[in-house]
């Protein structure tokens, strides 16, 4: 059996990173301090609150927000790894580890996809708008749906693996535009997060660091214990088909 | 295309002939427009199309397009018209190669996959630009008779050329992957239209532009279309790249 013995970690990892995305959230809820909502051109009548002069508490959602964004453009960045190292490898392993990797991303563009809206309708007092950001990551997640359905619509094996691995390599052009267009188009209304000073105080940047920290854990653990899911099934598919010979 | 060569000599006294890439990426692309030139399907298909999306647009405008200035909303217009017209086309162009098993017969010559690409992509260019040619000045005349034309009009052509070959590019690549799948005309739309869309934006930025007027073009003109020929370069490259991968599968 393709494994790791390092697999037996792995419920470990999950309930490990549970625990840090729940101590974050604590951390989010108790330390960190409110803040102001982002700075609109006049003030905004939302809900019968006026927004720009108040202590925002949909900003905490920022705490879960952007550990699994930047959760799904890892995954996706494995996505692509994986691909290319199908086609030069050719081992149909690369193939199961990028489904896989793009199901964890799946997972996560679905979870900041739901918490970015919760976010920007308080924030923004609107839904959904055409920002930059909003739209570039949304054709991102267009293309991950879009893996799956050429994936299902192709019943050669191998030639499903190349397709999906070609795909993978294609939608992740997408992902460094959506990662940097919030600095390309400083127009846009989406805060730049990662830069030197961002003005996160030791208050809030632990609890971000620790949710990060237990996303990543949580992917890592999700990934991992699929792949060994699809091995043991492709397996046992080999077993079934030795006994009816 | 030397491998072929080295592990088969030609017998004795006969001579060979290797035929230059620019020789196979002729004869693949004049056999892609000798094709069209016998059956027009696709030049007919793709402009019937275009004129019923135009049809189309005149009864989503009709309430409003005496009195609301359709040059303002042009630009997009002229983009959606041309990306529903590139798919149909895109989708026709390989189904025939699959139904007669045109490509097979291509994949037989000891011949870098990538002058396959090169000479599809192109083929699908000039298809595209002949549509556009026709429908264009169909579309300014059906629904922009009445409006005044800013100078800088003529420089909707640079858009126009870079959105339309990166569409040819990536588009090729994905209906080789498309003509393949189980419901290949919805699958290609599904993964072209997001792959497609940050050139999109950026030609329909520029269009709208150019179609302003001076001012409009001095702010949003000369970026969208860098940012659209960088676009066409990033994709083209990758598409080259993975079509040996994906026309072999």
């Amino acid at each position: 059996m393709r494994g790791l013995r390092a697999d037996i970690v792995l419920p470990v990892l999950l309930i490990v990173g549970t625990l840090l995305t729940a101590l974050g959230f604590v951390l989010a809820f108790t330390t960190a301090p409110l803040v102001y909502g982002a700075e609109a051109s006049e003030p905004a009548l939302i809900n019968g609150q006026w927004v720009t002069n108040r202590l925002l508490l949909s900003q905490k959602i920022f705490y879960f927000h952007m550990p699994v964004a930047v959760v799904s453009f890892a995954a996706l960045t494995f996505t692509a790894i994986f691909g290319v190292l199908f086609l030069v490898r050719r081992d149909r392993i690369w193939d199961t580890r990028g489904r896989v990797a793009t199901e964890v991303a799946l997972v996560f563009i679905m979870m900041t996809m739901v918490s970015g809206e919760l976010w920007e309708r308080f924030e923004w007092g609107v839904w959904w708008t055409w920002e930059p950001r909003l739209t570039t990551y949304f054709i991102l997640t267009l293309l991950v749906i879009g893996y799956f359905i050429l994936r299902t619509a192709i019943d050669d094996p191998e030639r499903r693996a190349v397709y999906a691995s070609a795909l993978g390599i294609l939608a992740f052009i997408d992902a460094p535009i959506s990662l940097m267009i919030t600095r390309l188009v400083p127009s846009g209304v989406h805060p730049v997060i990662f830069r030197t000073d961002s003005g996160l105080s030791p208050d809030m940047l632990i609890p971000l660091l620790l949710s990060l920290a237990g996303f990543i854990c949580i992917a890592l653990a999700l990934y991992r214990l699929r792949v060994r899911e699809q091995l043991l099934r492709e397996r046992l598919d080999v077993l079934q088909e030795m006994l009816e010979d | 295309m030397t491998d072929a060569y080295r592990d088969f000599p030609p017998p004795i006294g006969v001579r060979t002939v290797r035929p230059s890439t620019f020789a196979q990426y002729r004869t693949l692309l004049a056999r892609d427009l000798r094709q069209e030139f016998r059956t027009r399907e696709m030049l007919s298909s793709m402009g019937i199309y275009a004129v019923l999306v135009l049809v189309i647009f005149g009864a989503s405008f009709a309430q409003v397009a005496h009195e609301m200035d359709l040059l303002k909303i042009s630009g997009g217009l002229i983009w959606a018209l041309i990306v529903f017209t590139s798919l149909l086309g895109l989708n026709r162009s390989f189904s025939r190669e699959r139904e007669e098993g045109a490509l097979e017969g291509v994949l037989l010559v000891p011949l870098d996959r990538s002058i396959i690409f090169l000479a599809k992509a192109t083929a699908n260019l000039l298809f595209l630009l002949t549509v556009e040619l026709i429908t264009l000045p169909l579309f300014f005349f059906l629904f922009l008779s009445g409006s005044e034309f800013p100078t800088t009009f003529w420089m909707i052509l640079g858009p126009l050329g870079a959105g339309s070959v990166g569409i040819a590019g990536v588009g090729t690549l994905l209906a080789t992957m498309t003509a393949n799948t189980r419901g290949k005309d919805v699958l290609l739309a599904v993964l072209f239209i997001p792959l497609a869309w940050p050139l999109l934006y950026a030609c329909v930025v520029a269009t709208t532009a150019a179609l302003l007027g001076p001012e409009a073009v001095e702010v949003s003109y000369l970026g969208p279309v860098v940012l659209a020929l960088g676009y066409d370069v990033i994709l083209i490259a990758v598409s080259w790249l993975l079509y040996d991968f994906v026309v072999s599968a």
